[in-house]
């Protein structure tokens, strides 16, 4: 094995105001050619930095203080400015993570992957857009030649970053580095992504970097994996034996926050605190202020990475698998009997389109959502799954009265919501209350949390100032917040204590029903794992009914009683979350449950290239019949002409809307 | 595309009409009226009567506004009795001498504003930033008619080498044969509009900077002045963009202050001496194309949007 890039004990440091914050801090590791190293870790642990300090694209006040870089026989920790230029595109190629933005979008995308070519070789401007082309086909972009002259914002997520992919490409780079390169995508294209990453390192015989923090996607797209935490790798070794028995305990701290591994009658184990400060970090091992097995040896004297095969750092190493304490015993939701709290009839929701003529004349219709019909009962957890534009979060806004739908009913303890005047919404809305996915933006910058958690109770003039003040500290007793937490600001949060703030001003009325948009999307597994023990907690206590809509079906399997599976405006599937997950009906809930990355090798390789083919097509005009058949591999023509109807198949009350089920119906 | 600037223009001139009922009232309600400023404060009652019957000012304002508007359609703009000439051809000989003054020191200005905005992005909280922020902000802050002055104290009377006045001529030919008295007014203008623009141009190409698609851009192995030129450039002259579209109606409107301190004969000095006589023709001349100039403007910012960033385009 020929090494192609070889780290020796890299130092990054960043120049901030305020001192200096190291976030890489003697990282060392080879990838040889044709293999791909995962590098995993949770946010700001310093994956990121490692591999922009090796295309040596560090933010301003960054710079690499030590160690070397060794790739081939030129040390790019030393190379001048201009040497770096001519690595970078040629032989380093490199994928970000947002393909959105990662493009410039005032350029045809011929030119941007041609401007790759153009830089290094010496060729004509046609030789580069034929090249340009080459590539674009390469990466699996459809039509290549005609969409040369496209400009970025007319192609979806998934194609961009195929784009993104090809000017990485274009020169043929020993090393690629792809810096979460899925994690803005939806499942379904994050498989495709992946697995075209890999078939490309087996064509063009790369070394690949692959930075993540999805222990699924490491597991099935890896084969050696470095696992970071605060500037440094605490583990490293085969994917198959990190997987199999991982020795540091933060690996395994990670691996048990997962929820996918974990029955639903168990709490998810939640790393306690927040990674330290990488401009003081703490001495000795940085992860034992966090870890349940730390001595005052730990604290004293920091462990070195040692071994040979499996090397760890860590004094206190796991032994083999299954040893790990067994997570404790939590309540799961209680499926209930009785009269739906919730009950949505018929519902349908349509935007308008209107022409740009002086007439603005109607030329047509995005169906979000059509004909959604479902109950929730009290206490009990609506998961509600699908990828992005399947209409799932505008059944939410509908669901809490924030949109009107076109047709249909939504009932509420009784009372039908829909078609209600504002003013008797007002005093509805003390009952249902929605939690969002991106605590930052959905909190008032300049409100402290103490009025944040006030307002509601304020407008709903709910008690006296005093009785508000003391419902208010109450509240973050409830969430796991200091009562300090009341002067501060939300910029002044982590996105955990952020979101436990969301919850708390959720909570705040008491409402009966809670509707939760993606609401631990953004965080990372440790809080993920924090935020879902909480959220059961505060269900038991209250008696709350959550919708919880989530793209993660791994998670939705753990947290809700039922699920409903959304594709393209239509409810395909609906069942005992269980039954759904583990016998899926509908073809499109089986893809994408495959799709999911489970952080077990065996498992990946064993569901090869399953998965959902293709894009959701656009909702303007939505395919005839079943809405799912342009992507479906069983699909035939009844599907194309007749929409399937909801048909039961199970007596626990599974249903699903297919032509073509997975097993008969009842 | 060209639904939707003729679409654009037939709103424009809804907007323009609105304008020009509002100052028609506005303009009648001022005290004094034409009359007296056209024959005097010793004038008699009788005269100021005459006067008024004759220009037809004590018909009803519904009846004067529809004689204006009709007489407008047919191409003409009235008479001014103050200056004895048609408006028409009062601004055909003015406007072609303030374009003359506005677009070259709007041109001059963007050619050293947009090189010192990207100069200062790059250089960010370094020396040469805040050197020209600081005589960004000197210039921004500094009034025309004080910044006029001290131009012309340096360069007119401690080193005399321009010109105190603008060429003083009816022809355009004859002040553009005297480009030197054209260098002060003009960088005046520009000095002003620099200080702006290179602002606007400062942030935003901060702004660009920052973006992904420029880390992608080096992550491909451009040098930075490709990064630059081909990358950032274009994306941050969107909002320099619009700045041009609004100052289109002071382009045409000509600078009073710079005008009355140069005494260029544009339209500036026009619209203050037709202020001064309340000559209700000149001004309202002047506002139908200003109110034109305004919707064109901001039409033309809308197009440039789109020919310079492509997720824009008309249906």
């Amino acid at each position: 094995m020929t090494p192609v890039v070889s780290i020796e004990d890299l130092h990054t440091d960043i120049a901030l105001r305020r001192g200096v914050a190291h976030p890489v801090s003697g990282v060392s590791f080879t990838v040889n050619k044709g293999e791909t190293l995962g590098v995993v870790g949770e946010s700001g642990c310093g994956k990121t930095m490692t591999v922009l300090s090796i295309m040596r694209l560090l933010p301003p006040g960054g710079h690499i203080s030590r160690g070397h870089i060794r790739f081939s026989d030129t040390d790019l920790a030393a190379l001048e400015e201009d040497g770096m230029r001519a690595v970078r595109g040629t032989r380093v190629g490199m994928i970000f993570q947002d393909p959105m933005t990662s493009l410039n979008p005032c350029m045809t995308i011929g030119d941007q992957v041609a401007e790759t070519v153009l830089l290094h070789r010496k060729v004509t401007r046609a030789q580069a857009r034929q090249r340009a082309e080459e590539v674009l086909e390469l990466v699996g972009l459809p039509r290549a030649r005609e969409r040369l002259d496209s400009y970025p914002h007319l192609l979806s997520g998934g194609m961009r970053q195929r784009v993104v992919i090809a000017m990485a490409l274009a020169c043929e780079p020993e090393l690629l580095i792809a810096d979460e390169p899925t994690t803005a995508l939806d499942v379904t294209i994050q498989k495709q992504i992946l697995r075209l990453i890999d078939e490309l390192r087996a064509r063009l015989g790369m070394a690949v970097i692959l930075v993540t923090h999805d222990l699924g996607v490491v597991a099935g797209h890896t084969d050696r994996v470095a696992v970071m935490y605060a500037g440094k790798i605490v583990e490293t070794s085969s994917t198959r034996e990190l997987f199999a028995n991982p020795r540091h305990p933060y690996t395994e701290a990670l691996f048990r926050a997962l929820p996918e591994n974990v029955e639903r009658d168990r709490a998810l184990y939640a790393i306690p605190g927040l990674p330290p400060d990488l401009s003081n970090p703490p001495p000795g091992c940085r992860f034992a202020p966090r870890c349940g097995y730390a001595t005052p040896e730990c604290r004293a004297e920091e462990p070195k990475l040692t071994g040979d095969r499996h090397p760890f750092a860590c004094f206190h190493p796991l032994g083999k698998a299954g040893q790990t304490a067994a997570n404790p015993p939590a309540q799961p939701p209680r499926a209930q009997q009785g009269a739906p709290l919730l009950e949505v009839r018929n519902l349908v929701r349509e935007f308008p389109v209107n022409s740009n003529g002086v007439l603005r004349r109607r030329i047509g219709t995005v169906s979000a959502v059509s004909d959604v019909s479902f109950g929730v009962r009290a206490g009990e957890t609506f998961g509600l799954v699908g990828e992005s534009g399947c209409g799932k979060s505008t059944v939410g806004r509908l669901l809490v009265a924030d949109d009107a739908p076109t047709s249909g009913s939504i009932t509420f303890a009784g009372t039908q919501i829909t078609g209600q005047p504002q003013r008797a919404l007002r005093e509805l809305r003390r009952d249902f209350q929605l939690m969002f996915q991106d605590p930052y933006a959905s909190l008032d910058p300049r409100m402290r949390v103490r009025s944040i958690l006030r307002e509601p109770l304020a407008i709903q003039r709910r008690g006296s100032a005093a009785e508000q003040e003391r419902a208010v500290a109450t509240l973050l007793d409830e969430v796991g917040l200091p009562r300090a937490a009341l002067e501060k600001y939300p910029h002044e949060f982590s996105g955990g204590q952020r979101q436990r703030i969301g919850l708390a001003r959720a909570l705040a009325l008491r409402p009966k029903l809670i509707v939760a948009d993606e609401p631990v999307s953004a965080l990372d597994v440790s809080v993920q794992a924090q935020i879902l023990n909480l959220m059961r907690a505060l269900q038991r206590e209250y008696d709350l009914t959550y919708v919880f809509i989530s793209h993660d079906l791994s998670v939705v399997r753990y947290i809700a009683t039922t699920i409903g599976v959304m594709y393209l405006g239509k409810l395909v599937e609906i069942g005992p979350a269980e039954q759904v997950h583990a016998t899926p009906v509908h073809p499109y809930t089986r893809g994408l449950i495959d799709s999911i990355p489970l952080a077990d090798p065996e498992r990946e390789q064993r569901k090869g290239q399953a998965g959902v083919r293709g894009e959701l097509p656009s909702a303007f005009n939505p395919p005839s019949g079943c809405r799912f058949r342009t992507r479906c591999r069983l699909a035939t023509e009844i599907c194309a002409e007749e929409a399937p109807a909801m048909r039961r198949f199970s007596e626990q009350g599974q249903q699903a809307a297919c032509h073509h089920p997975l097993r008969a119906a009842l | 595309m060209t639904r939707f600037i003729l679409r654009r223009l037939l709103q424009s001139l809804v907007v323009v009409l609105l304008v020009t009922v509002i100052v028609f009232i506005l303009l009648h309600l001022l005290p004094g009226g034409p009359a007296r400023a056209q024959l005097g404060p010793k004038a008699t009652a009788m005269a100021i009567a005459n006067f008024n019957h004759q220009q037809g000012y004590d018909r009803p304002l519904l009846v004067q506004y529809w004689r204006w508007l009709t007489e407008l359609a047919t191409g003409n703009l009235g008479f001014s009795v103050s200056l004895n000439q048609s408006v028409l051809s009062l601004i055909g000989e003015r406007l072609p001498k303030t374009l003359v003054l506005t677009v070259l020191s709007t041109l001059f200005a963007l050619v050293v504003a947009i090189p010192l905005g990207v100069v200062q992005a790059v250089r960010r909280n370094r020396a040469a930033d805040y050197m020209i922020t600081f005589w960004a902000f000197v210039f921004y802050a500094t009034p025309p008619f004080f910044l006029g002055v001290v131009l012309i104290v340096v360069f007119s009377v401690y080193l005399p080498i321009l010109p105190a006045e603008a060429p003083q001529s009816s022809s355009l030919r004859v002040i553009l044969s005297q480009p030197a008295g054209l260098i002060l007014p003009v960088l005046t203008l520009a000095l002003l509009t620099i200080a702006q623009f290179s602002r606007y141009m400062r942030s935003s190409v901060i702004e660009n900077l920052a973006e992904d698609y420029v880390r992608t851009a080096r992550s491909k192995g451009a040098g930075e002045s490709v990064v630059l030129v081909r990358h950032v450039l274009r994306n941050s002259l969107i909002p320099i963009a619009t700045l041009l579209g609004l100052s289109l109606p002071a382009i045409f409107s000509g600078a009073l202050i710079t005008e009355a301190v140069f005494n260029f004969p544009g339209m500036g000095q026009l619209f203050w001496t037709a202020a001064q006589t309340q000559d209700y023709p000149i001004m309202l001349g002047i506002t139908v194309l200003v109110g034109l100039a305004t919707v064109i403007g901001s039409l033309l910012a809308d197009l440039a949007y789109a020919v310079l960033d492509p997720r824009v385009r008309f249906a």
